[in-house]
């Protein structure tokens, strides 16, 4: 059974490319999607059995660390930063950790990655397979 | 009483006087607060620490009566200190007068070597409490100028006028048959410290821990009543604590009450026990309770009148605890309520089962139940989850753990909903941060030795990376509870960074384990000044901050992003954007001399725009390097910054045809790339501090870039020049040349040399080709053993900050100096000598009496090693277990420890360290097929003498010697296979030993230590620079070599050390001689 993955992301491109990306990955599925924090905590009502969440922290309505500090009491999924501030060490990824974040990676170009299937393809499915094996 | 005991006493009133001295004279310069800020500000923070101080040694003793009066003015001076509270009149009299009591207690306890009667000092805590309270806000009154009367001063204030009781929210009652011990949150912290419950007498909860969240109900309108304290019965912790005290009193005024008639002191000790309880009543402002109390001690003790008052109490306690706190809950919601009965049953359970008595599994179930239920309605499924990890505790220890997760989950969830954690006045983020405070020295010991562990060959990884990421978040909790943001922030940083390790399942690297040691050694330091009362140095913490920020970069061997967005000149939006790809890409882009802009694009809801854009950037025209999300009301825009060849105009064609309207595509701007020379002046000067050129220049340098650059081009070039020459036969084109001239040599000629002559211009274009690789790959390996260079005042300064502190914990006041750190060292040496000076400070420091005051340490630096000099003025020893391990320490690395005892008193350390990672100018020598490398700096002169000029000295045990000079002679000294000393088998070197020679012996003449020896050798091969490498595993006892080196060619040589070889020679033969 593949683990079920959500999507946060505010730019429809991006969530697009993280699913094909993930579509890459036998031993995930993309089950649910959303644009905003706040979406994403309505849709973890309605969709069980959420494994990951892969979270971006600039958007509107509700950011990425607002949304970790309500999901991390409610949710088991792990839950993954995925954001270009989110650099390894930086202020960004400290407060995401701080706030529960189970892992952190940086997306290296933003919306439009061409290199997510290249070098940040390789970390990201790394993490998501540590997070969910944990 | 012991002798040990003795001195503390002595100390403790020797400090304290000093304390109260300190204190006297704050408020003596603080008069009535009309000095300039800075002035004020510098007595305050001088009062504050006194006061800080005399409470701490109070603690120590266990003086809990002393220890509160000295907390509440501690806490006054702090709102003055940190809330902004205006100094007043009123202030400094009420200080005055804890001054004055403060120092009669001193004597007193120091007479008596036991804590004083509380009541002496009622009228002090009053006015203190009343004080806090109105400066505060907490009682919702205003604070007004409320100059104290001569009356004042002269009598204790009135006790606060009490509140009607049924104005404070009711708490449950006392469940029969479960246990009485008090569960406020004070005594949670209690529990988690570890620490023997405390009677519940005079106790005083930490600020954070008990933050005061009820208030009174909103005074009456016009005319105002005057400024009244707020009563501790409104205070939720202090609720709690009266009523565990009043359960018990009441308890043992039962039992008292049933022994009357056997018991003849049974009056007397019920007398005890309800003035204890009226004086805990008095202070908490719980008037019904005094009155019922009064009336019993002002009659006649007797069995009558005590059934009356124990009757009398139960009622009150009915109306003061009442409604259970569940029932409450559920009228108004609040979940901090409502858990509030499953805190108190959880913390005495802990209590019980610290004391050994297991918990009963029915009683917990039902604690956990009453969570779960508490927990549903809001979907706080972890927090169920870490209630089922107390179920499932076996021991005290996994217990107190499980604990301490709960409260970490509710800490979330106050985080979440704090109005609501402040109106039931439960604050579990402040217990945690104040518990974790508490035993920080603790967790970063823990964390050191988890760190050691990571760093070697940990069978079980990820259970350290979980014992790190604990340690690192108690940490963490321990700075917020200080408000030292940075650290706490650092401390999650490397959680981060850990973690990211940790899914590659490698061992972290040098330079993170550096950031990480850096970080225990900062935390301790400010976390003992905190303890110390001191403002702490948090200027480190700050650079660390910085190295892990740019600690990816410089794993992936890149400029850092700070220095990307200085030279592109990058907008504020981009300020920290920069991941190490699009690093790699920017600077690609820059060394390829493209341009950089910044486009606005509007195409989140435009899909087709948004296909040919992406089509756009992956045809090859711009490459995107990052981009930023702007929001502008509803619409989700983006800033991407491009790297593309195009010129401005052909961009915006480029961009036109992508968007003709140049509504939704439009670039805002085109970036400048500043030369290096070009940027901001104000940075520091990286030629001559090197701690700021590390700090800047973690990264690789744009000056390496280009060397890789230069080397990868010219390899290809030398590749591609070696396979045409290879892919020549010269003999087929020589027999072809003959064929077309019909074997006829003469008519050949010509061409055949034309051809030989064209091939040998080819080879020689090849060597200058290496030549020139060579020489890049040498400024490369300078240019990298540079950015692993820090100056040794990186570790030192630190170092000095620790053995000051370190010596004023134990009562000392050593003072540090240091020579030499300026020196460059490599950051794995570095490492090594932190921690061995470290160890031997530590030993040294704790001698007590005998523990030094004075140290210094001198740091010298030559081609082969680091020594570093330590002398202090403490006792003499033999050794130690410590030094033992130093010893085994450096043995590792090829070095040593020695100790020498100073005349009269003190020691000296000669720490000896090779050095590693250095380049080294070296002249390369073969013997007998071995490569090795001699420093050139040690050698004299290289000699190839006539005639056989060695000679054999008897005296010497047979000792070959080589005259150098008219006057001098000097020791021959072979190298042998694998550098073995074999002095009486050295040979001199002859014909057919090697091409330079030429059939005379050469030997090589080098000299250290005031001492030279001939070292004969076969080949000259060349003068090199090589870096050097440190000697491991069995290779570090070979004798006489200072490393290995990687030689041109793909040669390893073994890197000499003319101090070794002369020490050697000189123990053999003597120094050389001079006629």
């Amino acid at each position: 059974m593949p683990y079920n993955v959500m999507i946060v992301d505010d730019a429809a491109m991006m969530r697009l490319y993280i699913a094909s990306f993930i579509k890459t990955l036998p031993d995930f599925k993309v089950v649910a999607q959303a644009a905003n924090g706040q979406e994403a905590l309505d849709k973890l009502a309605t969709v069980s059995d959420v494994d990951l969440i892969l979270l971006d922290i600039e958007m509107p309505v509700m950011d990425g660390l607002e949304f970790l500090r309500h999901a991390k009491l409610k949710t088991r999924a792990k839950i993954c930063m995925l954001s270009s501030v989110a650099v390894s060490g930086s202020a960004h990824a400290a407060k995401a950790r701080e706030l529960g974040a189970d892992g952190v990676v940086a997306k290296p170009s933003g919306t439009v990655s061409h290199d997510l299937e290249e070098k940040t393809g390789d970390e990201l499915a790394r993490t998501m397979r540590t997070l969910v094996a944990a | 009483m012991s002798d040990e005991m003795d001195e503390i006493w002595a100390l403790y009133a020797d400090d304290g006087a000093q304390a109260l001295d300190a204190m006297e004279t704050a408020l003596m310069a603080l008069g009535d607060g009309s000095g300039t800020p800075e002035d004020r500000a510098a007595h305050v923070g001088a009062l504050f620490r006194a006061v800080h101080t005399f409470k701490g040694n109070s603690r120590v003793l266990g003086l809990s009566v002393v220890e509160s009066r000295a907390h509440h003015s501690e806490d006054l001076i702090g709102l003055v200190r940190d809330q902004g509270v205006p100094w007043d009149a009123e202030i400094k009299d009420i200080l005055l007068l804890a001054a004055d009591t403060l120092r009669a207690m001193l004597e007193e306890t120091a007479a008596t070597r036991a804590d004083v009667d509380g009541a002496t000092s009622e009228g002090l805590m009053t006015r203190l409490l009343d004080k806090i309270a109105r400066c505060s806000g907490a009682s919702g009154a205003p604070e007004t100028a409320h100059p104290p009367t001569a009356e004042a001063l002269a009598e204790p204030a009135a006790d606060p006028a009490p509140e009607p009781v049924a104005a404070t929210e009711p708490e449950p009652a006392p469940r029969k048959g479960k246990s009485r011990k008090a569960a406020d949150p004070a005594a949670v912290a209690e529990f988690l410290s570890d620490a023997a419950p405390e009677p519940a007498a005079e106790p005083q909860p930490e600020p954070a821990a008990a933050a005061p969240a009820e208030t009174a109900p909103a005074p009456a309108p016009a005319p105002a009543p005057a400024p009244r304290a707020r009563r501790l019965a409104d205070d939720p912790a202090y609720r709690d604590i009266f009523k565990g005290m009043s359960t018990d009193t009441r308890a043992k005024l039962s039992a008292l009450y049933s022994d009357d008639a056997a018991d003849a002191d049974a009056p007397a000790k019920a007398r005890r026990e309800a003035d204890g309880l009226r004086h805990a009543a008095q202070q908490m402002g719980l008037d019904d309770w005094v009155a019922a109390l009064d009336s019993y001690l002002a009659g006649e003790a007797t069995a009558e009148t005590l059934a009356q008052l124990l009757l009398r109490l139960d009622d009150l306690t009915d109306q003061t605890f009442g409604t259970p706190a569940a029932v409450a809950a559920a009228e108004n919601g609040n979940f901090f309520d409502a858990i509030r009965g499953f805190l108190s049953e959880i913390a005495s359970i802990g209590t019980d089962f610290s004391l050994g008595d297991a918990p009963d599994p029915e009683r917990l179930g039902s604690a956990i139940a009453t969570l779960r239920a508490a927990a549903a309605p809001y979907g706080f499924l972890r927090l169920s989850e870490a209630g089922n990890t107390l179920l499932r505790a076996t021991s005290a220890a996994e217990y107190r753990s499980a604990e301490l997760r709960l409260y970490e989950e509710l800490g979330a969830i106050e985080a979440v909903m704090p109005d609501a954690a402040l109106a039931a006045g439960i604050s579990p983020r402040a217990l945690v941060q104040s518990w974790a405070a508490e035993h920080v020295f603790d967790t970063l010991a823990t964390l050191e030795s988890t760190l050691e562990r990571l760093r070697g060959a940990t069978p079980n990884r990820d259970k350290d990376h979980a014992q790190l990421e604990h340690s690192l978040r108690l940490v963490h909790h321990a700075c917020a509870h200080y408000h030292i943001d940075m650290a706490g922030q650092l401390a999650m940083s490397l959680i981060d960074l850990f973690s990211r390790v940790q899914s590659t399942g490698l061992a972290p690297d040098a330079i993170l384990t550096h950031i990480a040691r850096g970080f225990i050694d900062t935390i301790e330091l400010v976390f003992d000044a905190l303890y110390q009362g001191e403002t702490p140095d948090t200027q480190n913490l700050e650079k660390l901050f910085e190295e892990a920020a740019n600690v990816c970069f410089v794993q992936d061997g890149l400029m850092t992003a700070s220095a990307i967005e200085r030279r592109l000149g990058l907008p504020r939006e981009f300020h920290r954007v920069l991941s190490p790809e699009s690093v790699r890409a920017a600077s690609e882009a820059i060394e390829a001399g493209h341009r950089f802009y910044i486009i606005r694009a509007d195409i989140n809801e435009d899909e087709a725009m948004a296909e040919n854009f992406i089509v756009w950037l992956s045809s090859g025209l711009a490459r995107p390097i990052t981009n930023v999300t702007v929001f502008q009301g509803e619409a989700t825009l983006f800033d991407f910054l491009i790297a593309t060849a195009l010129d401005e105009p052909s961009l915006a064609e480029q961009l036109a045809r992508l968007d003709p309207a140049a509504r939704k595509l439009r670039m805002t701007r085109a970036l400048s790339i500043l030369q290096e020379a070009d940027e901001p002046a104000d940075l520091p000067d990286t030629d001559t501090d090197p701690a700021a050129q590390a700090a800047i220049n973690s990264g690789v340098t744009p000056e390496m870039l280009e060397s890789i650059g230069e080397i990868a081009a010219s390899q290809s070039m030398i590749s591609h020049m070696l396979t045409g020459l290879a892919d020549h036969d010269l003999m087929d084109s020589i027999d072809a040349v003959m064929r077309a001239n019909g074997q006829d040599w003469r008519r050949a000629r010509g061409q055949v040399r034309a051809m030989l002559s064209e091939f040998s211009t080819r080879l020689q274009e090849v060597t200058q080709m290496e030549a020139q690789l060579v020489g890049q790959l040498t400024q490369l390996q300078e240019e990298t053993v540079e950015i692993r260079s820090r100056a040794i005042s990186s570790v030192i300064r630190p170092l000095e900050t620790f053995v000051q502190t370190y010596s004023r914990r134990n009562r000392r006041e050593a003072q540090f100096s240091c020579s030499g750190d300026e020196l460059p060292l490599d950051i794995t040496i570095l490492e090594t000598l932190r921690k061995l000076l470290r160890a031997l400070f530590v030993m040294r420091l704790d001698l007590g009496p005998d523990a030094p005051q004075s140290i210094h340490i001198a740091f010298h630096r030559d081609e082969e090693r680091v020594l570093a000099i330590v002398e202090d003025d403490g006792a003499v020893i033999d050794g130690s277990p410590v030094l033992d391990d130093i010893q085994s320490t450096l043995a590792r690395s090829g070095g040593e420890i020695r100790r020498v005892a100073l005349p009269g008193k003190g020691m000296r350390f000669h720490i000896s360290l090779p050095l590693a990672m250095v380049v080294l100018d070296g002249m390369v020598v073969g013997v007998k097929g071995v490569r090795y490398v001699v420093p050139v700096d040690a050698i004299r002169m290289i000699l190839q003498p006539e005639g056989d000029v060695a000679f054999t000295v008897s005296a010497a045990e047979g000792q070959q010697m080589l005259r150098i000079a008219e006057n001098e002679i000097v020791a021959i000294h072979a190298l042998a296979s694998a550098g073995q000393n074999q002095p009486k088998q050295a040979q001199p070197q002859g014909a057919g030993h090697g091409t330079s020679a030429r059939g005379r012996g050469v030997y090589v003449v080098v000299g250290a230590q005031g001492r030279s020896v001939a070292v004969p050798v076969d080949e000259l091969i060349g003068q090199q620079l090589v870096l050097l490498r440190p000697l491991r595993g069995v290779l570090s006892r070979v004798q006489n070599m200072t490393g290995i080196a990687l030689l041109a060619g793909g040669d390893v040589g073994m890197v000499v050390s003319a101090n070794m070889l002369c020490a050697a020679s000189g123990d053999a033969a003597g120094p050389s001689l001079r006629m």
